[in-house]
Formats: structure tokens, sequence, C-alpha cells
């Protein structure tokens, strides 16, 4: 068992961490539902983020004076095709948010189940 | 950690909504409130705006109430020559309260509340999940 970049137990923690963010861009809309021309926001999809931190081209620090890249490359997009908007310009639609936040809670117990059992299997081979 | 942030927008878009309510409150009770001297203005509605505003303590966009505005519709007259606040005609201003409306905003800010009530449940589910992994 490697604990790399790969390793179930990164993978679970990455999962997690996009999770995180997915919640807090989702309370965001709900929390904005009657805000006049607010328009809602998700994380980008999580494989492409795993894909975009994996591929070769990401950024790297020169020099010591540089910023960091953002560990985590989760950026909010806004949403361009939305289901309804109310005469004030606001497009959130409670029904739609509350399903991802469905899903988010339901990935989120997932993700977190599986880093338990991977831990658990280190903590057997550890003897504990 | 962003699940905290959820939280807390969670929580600005609960008070949001109780100043909100408030609002329709305060309304509600002055519906029938005329002016004392004749012709003096009765009670203005009061409207709310919300706006998304970036909270700098917690680093990320918040709601929250932007404006409380004054109604600018005319108000609604009543003939009613007996009263302290009737004009020369006999016509009395009341309030431009509609009572419909503030009906439905109650609604409306009854269930967005419930909505980040809701959300507020969920990313404190997914909280304590976090925390009982360290057991």
């Amino acid at each position: 068992m490697d604990v790399t970049a790969n390793s179930p137990v990164a993978l679970a923690e990455r999962r997690l961490a996009w999770l995180d963010t997915r919640q807090r861009l989702l309370s965001q809309n709900v929390a904005n539902a009657d805000t006049p021309g607010y328009r809602p926001s998700d994380a980008v999809p999580f494989p492409s983020v795993l894909q975009r931190s994996r591929a070769s081209a990401a950024m790297v620090t020169t020099d010591a004076r540089h910023l960091a890249p953002s560990q985590a490359s989760l950026l909010a997009v806004r949403e361009h095709r939305v289901a309804e908007r109310t005469p004030n310009g606001n497009a959130v639609s409670l029904d739609e948010q509350a399903v991802r936040i469905a899903e988010t809670d339901q990935a989120h117990a997932l993700a977190m189940g599986l880093h338990r059992k991977y831990v658990g299997l280190f903590r057997t081979a550890l003897g504990r | 950690m962003d699940l905290d942030r959820a939280l807390s927008i969670s929580a600005a878009g609960m008070s949001a909504q109780s100043t909100r309510l408030r609002v329709v409150a305060e309304n509600i009770a002055n519906r029938d409130s005329t002016g004392q001297s004749p012709g003096a203005e009765p009670y203005r509605r009061k409207t709310v705006s919300f706006g998304n505003r970036l909270d700098r303590n917690l680093g990320t966009e918040t709601v929250r109430v932007s404006q409380i505005g004054r109604d600018q519709r005319d108000f609604p007259e009543r003939f009613e020559p007996g009263h302290p606040a009737a004009d020369a005609r006999g016509y009395v201003k009341t309030p431009n309260v509609d009572s419909l409306l503030e009906n439905m905003d109650m609604r409306e800010a009854n269930r967005s509340y419930s909505a980040n009530l809701a959300v507020l449940e969920t990313t404190r589910g997914m909280l304590m999940r976090a925390i009982e992994t360290l057991r």
C-alpha cells in the first residue's frame, strides 16, 4: 500500500475537500435565493479538477517569493444555463439546490466511509 | 474551513430572512396607522432588499439586507370626515400596506428560512461525520 498522491486515502481527502467547497457554494446559492440578479454557482466537476491537478502543465514555483498555486484548484463557476429566472433576475431554483445538497451529503458520507475503512486497514497492520 | 463558512453563510441567510420577517411584521402592525393632524401622512410601507456581499472576515460571499426602503406608492384614501386626520374634503389617507402582498412576502421568507435551516442541518451532519473519524 502506498501513501502517495494516488492512494485511496489521499483520493478520499481530495474528494472531501472538493465536497466541502461545493457545500459552501450551494449554501451560498440557497442563502441568496431571494437576492435580485443573483446567479447560482457550482464547483467545477470533480473529475476535471482531478485531471487538472494531475496534468504536468500544473503551475510551479521557481522562486521562493512566488505565490504557491492554490493546491486544490476548486474554481466556482457561475451557471450559464439556468432552469428558471424570476422577474427580479434571480435564477436560484431551491429544488435543484436541494437535490445537489443531498448529493453532496451522500458523497461526503461515502468518502468519509472509504477514508475510515482505509485508515482502519493501517491500524490493523500496525496491530492496534 | 469550507464547512464552517457554509454554516456562517446559512446563518447569514437566516438572519437576512428574519430581518425581512421583522419588516413584514412592522408593516402589518402598522396597517391602520393613520396621521394625527389633518392631511398628515400615514405609515408608509417598508421594503427590504437583499444583496450578495463579500464578507471580508469570512473571505466568501454571503447575503445581507442591503437596504430597507420605503414603498413610494400612493396612499389609498377613505371617506371619514370625523377622523382627526381627515382633510378638507373629508378623506383620510391610509397606509399603503397590502395585506395580501405582506402575506406572500411572509410565506416566502418562511420558505427561504426553512431552506437555509435545512442546508445548515446537512452541513452540520457533514461536520459531525468528519469529527466522528477522530474517535
